[in-house]
């Protein structure tokens, strides 16, 4: 196959996925009855938000050659502080201490990765090594203080029966898709993430747009922690010990962004395949709950789709 | 990726503190807290932060090979938990069969891995990535709930303690250390691994086969991850899905801090070990300092940034 064929194969991939999605749905729908209800694929959507957008965020940082292995910490750290914040029933301010929280956490990696010149993983393995302990100081572990109203009427709300949160992370999506395509900034994050040489020989201060894509995942990040607060209404510790806080979904919004058709060497790919990607680990999910079939399955076929999407996108994207 | 070094240290100084500087953490934290706290200074605390020491110097032999070589492995948490599993539930055959299908099935894995990342052409962090979901799967089918039978003599063979002082364990920390320092130096692999790790193309081009040094580095790293998981198995007693989770990131901080670059083909084992002997000394040091033990994930996280920074500051290396 010549270069020209890869990148059109490159290209329509989306729409291969979407297809795929497209004739799952159906054959579930006709092998499950209650599957292809609006209800149900609502609730879907609705379960999956939490992970779509830090799948978003991934997306980003992935797509700028980097990688932020802190996001699943930034997550648990929001819910944690959140809660513990809005125990008086303040909504408004915890919240923005939240954002402000995953920014600093996002510029602290940015700082360090494209000022210090860490390397990327390293840089963000140890941000999310300080705030699991971060977080075990100062909650020892335990979940405590609750959501405030508000936030939990935001969670749960709907509007003309469609989830609020839902209609978040698909405006996230386009927005974010808009800005990767359309502004000089998206457009220098995937320069950045194609050829740094090139970047750094055009004049691009790589430095800013580093700390820029890390800050936007940090504050992505809180923004998922609060919704999931809301959800939830109190934090309960769901995190592994000792493995780091949140590497469970870290490590599943890098799937979702692998499945998406991202190239995880950067530079080429978008949210809209994330989008897509988490969908379709959803429905796969969903398919495999309804069946009866546990955990266990789920994690294991997650393992099965990366390694053959993969291992097609192999094929298809790398020159 | 732009990747060079900007001059190399020039002092013998500055040689002797690139080789050595993790030692001198090492030193640094026991002197310290040998002089703070009198219980430190006792041959109980040295046996447990050796015990724990192990694990974690297994799966990061594993893991220097893969990072030399310009890769990344996320199996290995999960491929050290999956030993557990199967010991747990083929133990009762016999210990022999049973460490022997364990060696096997990483063989396999391992070779898996590394046929996908050579010949397959796919980023290591994502095959092993995909890997590891799948494995995890696998450890809670085998294994739902931690249970399972370990026989007492396996166990009191791998913790064979004589006065105190556990003498298998320190073997095997001894014997992972010749090894892979050996291998990495002395042996034609070794060095296939550092060319690999360099620069691949120019490996390819005199005539070192990247493809098959891959699928060997990735064989290894299960290997000694399954090794790592027998010696989990026979210190927890029983066999637990999730034990692997923690050594993943455990690994990671033992190689990174080690010296070994993300970059590929700088670094070495010797670094690894000392740094796996730092991170199971903080959560003792924290202890007997009556420090809450939360605090070590904090001061290894700082520890591990630090590290990583100094060294570049003193290589003087510009941008990854």
């Amino acid at each position: 196959m010549n270069r020209v064929g890869r990148f059109q194969l490159f290209a329509v991939q989306p729409i291969i996925l979407t297809l795929a999605l497209i004739v799952i749905i159906t054959i579930a729908g006709f092998l499950t009855p209650g599957f292809l209800t609006f209800r149900h694929l609502k609730m879907v959507l609705y379960c999956n938000t939490m992970l779509g957008i830090l799948a978003l965020a991934q997306t980003l940082v992935i797509l700028s050659g980097g990688i932020d292995l802190s996001i699943g910490s930034t997550y648990w750290i929001t819910v944690m502080l959140g809660a513990l914040f809005m125990v008086d029933g303040n909504f408004i301010v915890p919240s923005i201490v939240c954002i402000v929280v995953g920014a600093t956490i996002g510029i602290i990696n940015g700082v360090g990765v494209s000022r210090l010149k860490i390397p990327h993983v390293v840089m963000t393995l140890a941000m999310m090594i300080i705030l699991t302990g971060t977080l075990y100081v100062t909650t020892g572990g335990g979940g405590r203080g609750r959501a405030a109203p508000e936030l939990i009427s935001l969670s749960t709300g709907r509007i003309f029966g469609f989830p609020i949160i839902s209609l978040v992370w698909i405006s996230l999506t386009v927005l974010f898709h808009i800005i990767l395509k359309m502004t000089a900034f998206g457009w220098k994050v995937r320069a950045l993430g194609s050829n740094l040489s090139a970047c750094y020989c055009s004049g691009i201060s790589i430095w800013k747009v580093q700390v820029l894509v890390y800050m936007i995942s940090g504050i992505l990040a809180a923004l998922a922690g609060l919704l999931y607060l809301g959800w939830a209404r109190t934090p309960y510790p769901t995190f592994q010990s000792g493995a780091g806080v949140g590497a469970d979904i870290m490590l599943q919004s890098i799937a979702a962004v692998i499945i998406g058709g991202t190239m995880f060497s950067g530079g080429r790919g978008g949210v809209e395949r994330t989008f897509l990607g988490v969908l379709i680990l959803a429905v796969l999910f969903s398919i495999l709950g309804m069946a009866g079939l546990g955990m266990e399955w789920q994690i294991m076929l997650n393992g099965v789709i990366i390694l053959v999407i993969v291992g097609v996108h192999s094929r298809i994207g790398q020159q | 990726m732009v990747k060079g070094i900007r001059k190399m240290p020039d002092s013998r100084l500055k040689k002797i503190l690139l080789d050595w500087h993790i030692y001198l953490v090492l030193a640094v934290f026991w002197i310290v807290s040998c002089a703070a706290s009198p219980f430190f200074r006792t041959i109980d605390t040295f046996s447990t932060i050796l015990v724990s020491a192990v694990p974690i110097a297994l799966v990061g032999l594993g893991q220097t090979f893969v990072v030399l070589s310009r890769g990344f492995d996320l199996s290995i948490g999960a491929v050290a938990g999956l030993a557990t599993a199967v010991a747990s539930v083929t133990m009762h055959f016999g210990i022999g069969p049973s460490i022997g299908l364990i060696i096997i099935i990483s063989l396999v894995i391992g070779a898996i891995n590394g046929l996908g990342v050579s010949k397959l052409n796919i980023d290591s962090f994502v095959m092993t990535l995909g890997m590891m979901f799948f494995l995890t799967g696998v450890n809670f089918l085998i294994r739902p709930s931690p249970g399972g039978f370990i026989p007492g003599t396996f166990k009191r063979i791998l913790l064979y303690h004589v006065a105190g002082f556990p003498l298998v364990p320190f073997l095997i920390l001894l014997l992972a250390a010749i090894v892979g320092i050996l291998v990495l130096q002395k042996r034609k692999f070794g060095r296939e691994i550092y060319a690999v790790g360099g620069a691949p193309q120019s490996a390819q081009m005199s005539g070192v086969n990247v493809d098959r040094t891959r699928i060997k580095v990735f064989a290894v790293s299960a290997l000694s991850a399954a090794m790592a998981g027998l010696f989990i198995s026979a210190r927890i007693g029983s066999g637990n899905a999730e034990a692997g989770a923690p050594y993943l990131f455990d690994s990671f901080t033992a190689v990174f801090m080690g010296g070994t670059l993300v970059t590929g083909g700088v670094g070495g084992y010797r670094g690894t070990v000392a740094s796996a002997l730092i991170i199971a000394s903080i959560g003792q040091i924290l202890q007997f300092l009556g420090i809450t033990i939360w605090y070590h994930f904090i001061v290894k996280g700082l520890l591990l940034a630090g590290v990583a920074g100094i060294q570049l500051f003193i290589v003087g290396r510009r941008r990854a």
